[in-house]
């Protein structure tokens, strides 16, 4: 880890942490441990990229440090706050107001126009959204002209920044990311991944992006590598080619631990 | 294919429940008429057939009319004799039964059928053919006893020994019941009092020489063909009519086949709305399907599959859904005709319902329907499937709501619009009661036709300006579901369309409803001038004692007699007009304000005249002074003068054409078995109205059958009338609702469905399970008001025009029922709520993650 963990609740800035998070679907013999006892701390105002081959729990963790999932053991906290154990309502509230989220497609409500996309989650929350602030975000993510169009009248790397100013705009603690260049070309995806350093180093937000793409990860300052539900290791200032290397070697370690895994 | 089918129909099976359910009401209400139908003229043809006599000779049928006027017609009892010494006669015997009485026990109540059906007394002639068997008691011997049929005894709690009073044309006579006899076949429903033959003839008829219809027997080896031929010929073919007892069945199962007529067209329109409905239900579930499919079957084209193979595909589980659907709606058919057979019962009618007579059109009409249906309304949806390139598979899934041009509808709407509403306005134009109402009828159906075309184009405009308030209260909750609404307009149009046909029809029969009843109640403000009108709710005339206790009452200080004879006349112009005269005594001016073109009220009365509207007049070129010769039952007939026209509002209507009136005395002497049908009284000088009216209900308090109403319950009453009809327009809307919430539901559950990764996105940034409810409730309110007010608009429409039809019938007032305008629309809201309860739930306990995982 880049920031060594404390002993006990989130220590400044820390902006999600778990302890021993253990995720468990189906039960007996049957039990596959999606997450395996994972202790992880999110640093405040960085971007971290969480990596890993298919299945290593990637997504799960995500979904558990977000407040989607429930979690098998553990505790999880989003800044004070110990999400794990809060009830549905309290969960929702707390993604709403706290939880910026980009996912690899379908971002966008269909039927809402991208200012109001962007402004969703206020609008549930029936707050008003800091004018300041989301003319910035607008302006950084090159939306102005684009505010009043559906989102299938935009292109699939519009949609995305989009998606981006919608984190962005209620000025979340966290700023989850699920592959939010899966679905673009590599221009597109770079000028994402740019949105989102940029996010982070000129808007000071907190950044936890999940990706398989060692390019992608290459922009975050930490990696973060998962394999069979642990954290097997992490890079600082990650390169693609170290990325990419360092991926080599799970193939390596799967294919003679387990010969008969896709 | 086949198989790929068949697993398709089952995996889809959910989502095809509600389309079952509309095939499956469509056809219950087809099956269940026809079996209900079926059984009941069944069971009559039996009766009649086994009841009749071999040849039964009858009075001369002439002039018949609506309007009862409570004479009976007779032919002379010798008759039978006559005919007892004609050869093949076996035996011939006068029957006497009388329709026109009414019966009270000791405390004035009256003792008659549960039902609507009429009481009848009838003479105590046992035989094979009889319809009852004496049970317990003895016969009626000689004057002062009588035989009660079971069921009316027990309804209404008469023993033996019990002394009943029966009110006859004759004169009111008091019976002991010395017996009760039990139907052994089905009990019609009627109420039956036995009294001895020449008892009955003297009682019922006046005279015991007189008698109501004469059965004749056949001697062994006669026909009943060539006994009618002897009969005949023995008693003169030209005075009587002579029936044999297949004739006599038909003509009873005649008169009763307009009663079950009307049961089965109700029941049929019930059946035709629930088709009508369950089609947008039924097309709206396929389309949907097919779009959710759209890779599904692009897959099936890249693999190789050709259009048809894609088309008879959808349709061949269109098929498999009506075949269940009927199937289930057959079995469904059965219970409602066995639970309307059930409801005969409690109105008197027993029939057995082990008696079911399920005959093969039953079956085949019911999977035609069912099958039919199915098939029809898929076919676009299957057409359209056939069109899925090849591509659909590879590219990623169509977003929903993507529709296409709606330019042909836009087309095709307009054409068909503008045809109705041609109609419509040829309606209204018209000047003929008949084109009139047979443009409205055109001028309904094409614009009902284009509304429906034309409904997902409308779906733009008018929820934008229904839902304009959303955004503002609801926040972006409000937002999204007024564009949801506006997502897929062919969706929308077509759930709505299921509500707007029912509602459409509420609309127009509430407006003509309305304003008949504010025609009719301004009719008697201008025409009613008495105090009182004393009549039977049922316009049924009364005995004349009743007239005579009204006479004697303290504080009355007019009556006029109204009563009515059947007529024809024949007019200048060539024509023979059957129609129904009305008698007056001569002060009808101070009960009545009748305004004339012509004449008065004295010169109408007088002897030898006769009144009639002017308009009828012109159109037969009749002129005050002409001379037209009227034919009265029983083969009279008077030369009488016109000599009064009168120029009134609704003079004509129900059975009334050409407003005839006379004095009540040639009333009197042509139809001299008539009864009085009203009285007009005004109280004394120095009588007021509630005294008056507490004396003439004590006076009556022996007539249960006839009641005082002042202006205000007159009205009252004929509003009464109106509102029958308009409780089955709410029956229909009530199964009309019931479907479009299935169709609204299925929609809502079906675009749940659809939306499932956008529900995943909302809840995953932070929008609260009740925060997801209400936006698809709201989204359901508006489908729901939509519907309501496209409905409505055109139900007003019709309305108008109906009304203007009704104001050739002379209803000139237009009344338009806000009241229900504004109750129906909040109650399609309330309508769009119930519908969202189980799609809204669903999506709410959606799981967030597999909505976003879902691909």
């Amino acid at each position: 880890m880049s920031t060594p963990a404390a002993e006990h609740g989130p220590a400044d800035g820390i902006a999600a942490r778990a302890r021993g998070l253990t995720k468990a679907y189906g039960s007996g013999e049957t039990t596959v441990l999606a997450l395996d006892s994972v202790d992880v701390d999110i640093a405040r105002g960085r971007f971290t990229a969480v990596m890993g081959p298919s299945g290593s729990g990637k997504s799960t963790l995500m979904h558990c440090l977000a407040g989607l999932d429930t979690v098998s053991a553990g505790q999880v906290w989003l800044g004070d706050t110990e999400i794990t154990g809060l009830k549905d309502r309290e969960l929702t509230r707390l993604r709403r107001d706290r939880v910026g989220f980009m996912f690899q497609s379908f971002n966008l409500i269909p039927t809402l126009n991208a200012l109001e996309n962007i402004t969703l989650p206020m609008d549930i929350a029936g707050k008003k959204p800091d004018q300041e602030w989301l003319d910035r975000v607008i302006d950084t993510l090159g939306l102005r002209e684009r505010l009043k169009h559906r989102p299938a009248q935009l292109s699939g790397g519009q949609q995305q920044r989009v998606a981006c100013a919608r984190a962005l705009a209620s000025r979340p603690e966290l700023i989850f990311a699920d592959e939010p260049t899966g679905n673009l070309d590599s221009r597109a995806g770079l000028e994402v991944l740019g949105f989102l350093r940029e996010a982070v180093d000129g808007l000071g937000q907190t950044v936890v992006m999940v990706t398989h793409d060692p390019g992608a990860a290459a922009h975050s300052d930490l990696v973060l590598f998962l394999a069979d539900g642990r954290i097997v290791d992490e890079m600082p200032r990650p390169t693609a080619e170290a990325v990419l290397e360092r991926m080599k070697r799970f193939d390596v370690i799967r294919a003679q631990s387990d010969p008969e895994r896709d | 294919m086949l198989k790929a089918t068949l697993r398709s129909f089952l995996a889809h099976k959910g989502r095809l429940v509600l389309s079952a359910l509309a095939v499956l009401l469509s056809v219950a209400f087809v099956a269940g008429s026809l079996i209900f139908s079926d059984t009941v003229s069944r069971t009559f043809d039996r009766l009649f057939a086994s009841t009749s006599a071999d040849v039964t000779v009858l009075p001369k049928e002439d002039l018949e009319t609506s309007v009862p006027t409570g004479a009976v017609q007779t032919l002379p009892a010798s008759v039978a004799e006559r005919l007892t010494g004609v050869e093949g006669v076996q035996a011939a015997h006068p029957d006497v039964e009388a329709g026109n009485v009414t019966v009270t026990d000791e405390d004035d109540e009256p003792v008659k059928p549960v039902g609507g059906a009429p009481t009848l007394a009838v003479d105590w002639y046992p035989d094979e053919r009889s319809v009852v068997e004496l049970t317990s008691g003895r016969a009626p011997r000689g004057d002062g006893e009588a035989v009660l049929d079971a069921d009316t005894a027990e309804a209404r709690g008469v023993q033996i020994g019990d002394t009943l009073s029966v009110q006859a044309q004759p004169g009111t006579f008091r019976v002991e019941v010395v017996g009760i006899a039990t139907f052994t076949t089905t009990n019609p429903g009627a109420a039956l009092v036995f009294l001895e033959p020449r008892v009955a003839a003297e009682r019922l008829l006046g005279s015991a020489a007189k008698a109501t219809s004469v059965s004749v027997e056949a001697a062994p080896g006669v026909s009943d063909a060539e006994l009618k031929r002897r009969v005949a010929a023995a008693v003169g073919a030209g005075d009587y009519e002579v029936k044999t007892s297949d004739e006599m069945a038909r003509s009873a199962a005649e008169e009763l086949g307009s009663f079950l007529d009307v049961i089965k067209y109700v029941m049929l329109g019930f059946a035709g709305i629930a088709v009508l409905v369950g089609v947008f239900l039924i097309v709206n579930t396929f389309s949907m399907l097919i779009a959710q499919r759209t890779r599904e079957l692009g897959l099936l084209r890249a693999i190789g599959a050709d259009r048809r193979q894609v088309r008879r595909s959808v349709l061949t589980e269109a098929v498999l859904l009506g075949l269940v659907g009927s199937t289930l709606g057959l079995a469904a058919g059965v219970g409602l005709a066995f639970g309307l057979i059930r409801l005969m019962g409690a109105f008197g009618m027993n029939l057995r319902t082990t008696e079911m007579v399920i005959g093969w059109a039953t079956p085949v009409t019911a999977y035609v329907v069912g099958v039919g249906v199915t098939f029809v309304a898929a076919y676009l949806p299957a057409r359209r499937a056939a069109g899925v390139s090849p591509m659909a598979a590879l590219a990623d899934a169509e977003i929903a709501g993507v529709g296409r041009p709606l330019r042909a509808r836009a087309v095709a709407g307009s054409v068909v619009g503008a045809l109705g509403l041609a109609a419509l306005a040829g309606c209204v134009a018209a000047t003929e009661t008949s084109s009139a109402a047979s443009l409205l009828g055109l001028g309904v159906v094409l614009t009902l036709i284009a509304t429906v075309i034309a409904g997902p184009l409308l779906v733009r405009p008018v929820i934008r300006v229904l839902g304009a308030a959303f955004p503002a209260v609801f926040g972006s909750v409000g937002r999204m579901s007024q564009r949801n609404a506006l997502r897929n307009p062919r969706r929308t149009g077509a759930t709505a369309a299921a509500l707007m046909v029912g509602l459409a029809l509420v609309g127009g029969m509430s407006v003509a409803s309305a304003s008949m009843s504010r025609s009719v109640d301004q009719q008697i403000d201008k025409t009613l001038g008495a105090d009182f009108v004393i009549q039977n709710a049922h316009f049924i005339p009364f005995p004349a004692e009743v007239t005579e206790r009204v006479r004697g009452t303290e504080g009355v200080g007019l009556v006029v007699r109204q009563r009515f004879a059947p007529v024809a006349v024949r007019l200048p112009d060539g024509k023979r007009i059957e129609t129904t005269a009305a008698g007056y005594d001569d002060r009808v001016d101070d009960v009545a304000r009748v305004t004339y073109e012509e004449g008065d009220t004295a010169a109408a009365l007088a002897d030898g005249h006769i009144a009639m509207d002017a308009g009828f007049a012109e159109e037969h070129r009749v002129r005050v002074g002409s001379t037209v010769p009227v034919e009265f039952p029983g083969g009279k007939s008077a030369e009488l003068t016109v000599a009064a026209l009168t120029d009134m509002e609704g003079g004509e209507g129900f059975g009334m054409t050409g407003g005839l009136f006379l004095g009540i005395a040639a009333v009197e002497e042509h139809v001299p078995q008539g009864q009085d049908s009203a009285l007009y009284v005004n109280a004394a000088e120095g009588t007021g109205p509630d005294e008056l009216r507490r004396r003439l209900e004590a006076a009556l308090e022996a007539y249960p059958q006839v009641q005082v109403r002042d202006q205000a319950d007159y009205k009252e009453l004929v509003h009464d009338q109106i509102a029958v009809l308009l409780y089955l327009v709410y029956a229909l809307l009530g199964l009309a609702i019931i479907i479009a919430v299935l169709g609204v539901v299925n929609t809502l559950a079906l675009s749940v469905v659809e939306r499932t990764r956008e529900i995943g996105l909302l809840r995953a940034i932070g929008l609260a399970r009740r925060q997801l409810r209400r936006m698809i409730r709201l989204e359901s309110v508006v489908i729901a008001v939509f519907g309501a007010v496209l409905g409505l608009a055109l139900g007003l429409v019709w309305g108008l025009c109906v009304q203007q039809v009704l104001a050739l019938e002379g209803m000139t007032a237009l009344a338009i029922p806000w009241g229900t305008v504004v109750a129906v629309v909040v109650g399609s809201a309330v309508v769009g709520i119930a519908a969202a309860l189980l799609p809204a739930l669903r999506a709410s306990r959606m799981n967030v993650l597999a909505a976003i995982a879902h691909e």
